[in-house]
């Protein structure tokens, strides 16, 4: 049987309106706003870290803005640079490797909630581009194919550093994604669904948010979630020290400008399941759904009132993301890079029969419950 | 395979608490969060105020900013025009003797009211090594060391060859220095 509830509505404008404008902000807010941004926030987040100033030198008419042109300058520089394939590379598979990487990045939102539903106009506007049934497992699917860039990557650039980048993310790729997928099974047995569109309603109540309900799959789902993103603690595909570069030594310009990409959005991505799951998604803590958008309501008129709430909503979910983005950025910026057998044994020895034990003792506890 | 490695002791025997990991890395960032957060506010706080001192961040805006140097920071040497215009330098050579690097070289000689000055008095900057000997010789205050750090490096080592009309600088701009090594001078008398 297949579920047709996610197609748009029989009346088809504004549902084609709606589901246009709901693209065109997830990818503007991916593409334009956070990817460069995050370039910069990275860059001037571990300088204050570490007592230092950070990039402030590009400058139009004496504005620096903070750095912020930094960001110009990366991509004009990007642009303009020599595409270098490697002699005896795998020209297309090396074509192909940051494309790959950078789409299930920003394809991975499709499913996620950055606000509830509203009543617009007697038209029911739904704050998700696509609300799959299974929208957990289509975020694991999508997940997985951006191991397919890495791994062509290091594999396509006929180089032995590159090769060796692109076997660790394999490797660290294949077991962190058992354990992640194991670890929010705890989540959808409380929620009783793998939409995220239902998580984030059945989060309305603060202390029904998944934190609450699911500490430790929680701490197990960041570690899995890090490890996934190729970061600081696991960054052994790309160990600088190690590997030059890992499995992007090889590319230069805006192939290499892709998979700098990849990797924020990645965080983003990261960042935005985290909170659809365990941070009540677009709620606001003891401020319910309905009630917000009623007492917007009395305000502004039914329509109006929708659409402040709506915005309220979305701000929310923002602030939130961009809080766990800058927590993720802390934990970069804190902690040494775990050994290649180190990331293996907490992979297989620790997240995984932890994630297994959380499974069994929120099923007994549910049992227990109903 | 297990005969074959030795195991290092590195001295470091971890609690089940540390070992657990997980508040130790709350722990960890809880730190680089405060240094994130304070760098943040003070730098806020110094950008609306205009004050870099406030910033709280070691880094200077070099060009821009210049550091402030301690009291006894040894830059370039400079010799004191007395306010009558004349050098106060009277040719004794001491200073050129105290010189480690040898690199100032004098010729003396005497005006008609019979008091020393000096006729070329050259310093060759590309070979001081600016450790101020020569201003704790002078009996004459009459060679100082300035705060002055920039513009000491030329292209051609000829430029650096500094004469007397290049080294001599009037007293009241000296005076801070001035003051500084009779200060010295007498606390060194006194302890």
């Amino acid at each position: 049987m297949f579920d047709y509830t996610y197609l748009p509505s029989p009346n088809l404008l504004p549902s084609l309106v709606e589901m246009m404008l709901k693209i065109i902000f997830i990818c503007t807010m991916n593409m334009a706003v956070f990817a460069p941004v995050l370039g910069w926030v990275e860059r001037k987040q571990s300088a204050l870290m570490q007592d230092r100033i950070g990039a402030n030198r590009a400058e139009i008419f004496g504005f620096t803005v903070f750095g912020l042109l930094h960001v110009a300058t990366d991509a004009l520089k990007l642009l303009f640079k020599e595409d270098f394939i490697p002699r005896g590379a795998d020209r297309p598979l090396h074509y192909l490797a940051p494309f790959i990487a950078v789409v299930p990045a920003l394809v991975a939102f499709a499913v996620i909630p950055f606000g509830g539903k509203y009543m617009l106009w007697g038209h029911e506007a739904n704050l998700v581009i696509a609300d799959l049934n299974v929208g957990m497992l289509y975020i694991f699917a999508v997940a997985s194919l951006s191991t397919y860039g890495a791994v062509i990557g290091g594999w396509a650039s006929n180089n032995s550093w590159s090769l060796l980048g692109g076997l660790r993310v394999g490797a660290q790729m294949l077991s962190y994604e058992v354990a992640m997928g194991l670890t929010l099974v705890g989540v959808f047995m409380v929620y009783g669904s793998l939409q995220l569109t239902t998580i984030g309603m059945a989060q309305e109540n603060f202390f029904h948010w998944g934190i609450f309900l699911q500490p430790l799959g929680f701490i197990l789902f960041i570690t899995c979630a890090l490890a996934e993103n190729k970061r600081t603690p696991f960054d052994i595909p790309e160990a600088e020290s190690e590997l030059i570069a890992g499995y992007f030594t090889e590319y230069s310009g805006l192939k290499f400008a892709m998979f700098w990409m990849s990797e924020f959005l990645e965080m983003v991505t990261i960042s935005a399941v985290l909170v659809a799951l365990f941070f009540g998604g677009w709620q606001i803590p003891f401020i319910s759904h309905q009630g917000l958008i009623d007492a917007m309501g009395h305000l502004f008129g039914p329509n109006f009132g929708a659409i402040v709430a709506m915005l309220i909503h979305v701000v929310v979910f923002w602030v939130k993301v961009i809080s766990w983005i800058v927590i993720l950025m802390l934990i970069r910026w804190s902690l040494p890079r775990f050994r290649f057998d180190q990331v293996m044994r907490l992979g297989w020895k620790i997240v995984l029969p932890l994630a297994l034990a959380n499974i069994v003792v929120t099923g007994f506890i549910l049992l227990a419950v109903r | 395979m297990a005969a074959n490695y030795k195991k290092v002791n590195r001295g470091v025997k971890l609690t089940l608490w540390e070992r657990l990991y997980v508040m130790e890395v709350v722990r960890g960032v809880t730190i680089t969060a405060r240094h994130f957060f304070r760098n943040w506010v003070s730098t806020f706080r110094s950008y609306v105020s205009g004050n870099p001192a406030e910033r709280g961040i070691m880094t200077i805006y070099y060009p821009e900013e210049k550091p402030v140097v301690p009291e006894a920071y040894r830059g370039r040497p400079m010799l004191v025009r007395a306010m009558d215009g004349k050098e106060k330098c009277v040719a004794c050579g001491l200073c050129e003797v105290a010189c480690p690097a040898k690199c100032i070289s004098i010729v003396g000689a005497m005006r008609p009211d019979g008091t020393r000055y000096p006729e070329t008095y050259t310093l060759d900057g590309a070979v001081c090594i600016f450790c101020g000997l020569c201003e704790e010789a002078c009996p004459e205050e009459a060679i100082v060391m300035t705060h002055n750090y920039e513009g000491l490096v030329e292209y051609d080592r000829r430029l650096m060859l500094y004469d007397k009309e290049a080294l001599l600088v009037p007293e009241d701009k000296l005076k801070g220095r001035l003051d500084y090594i009779r200060r010295r001078m007498y606390n060194k008398c006194n302890y």
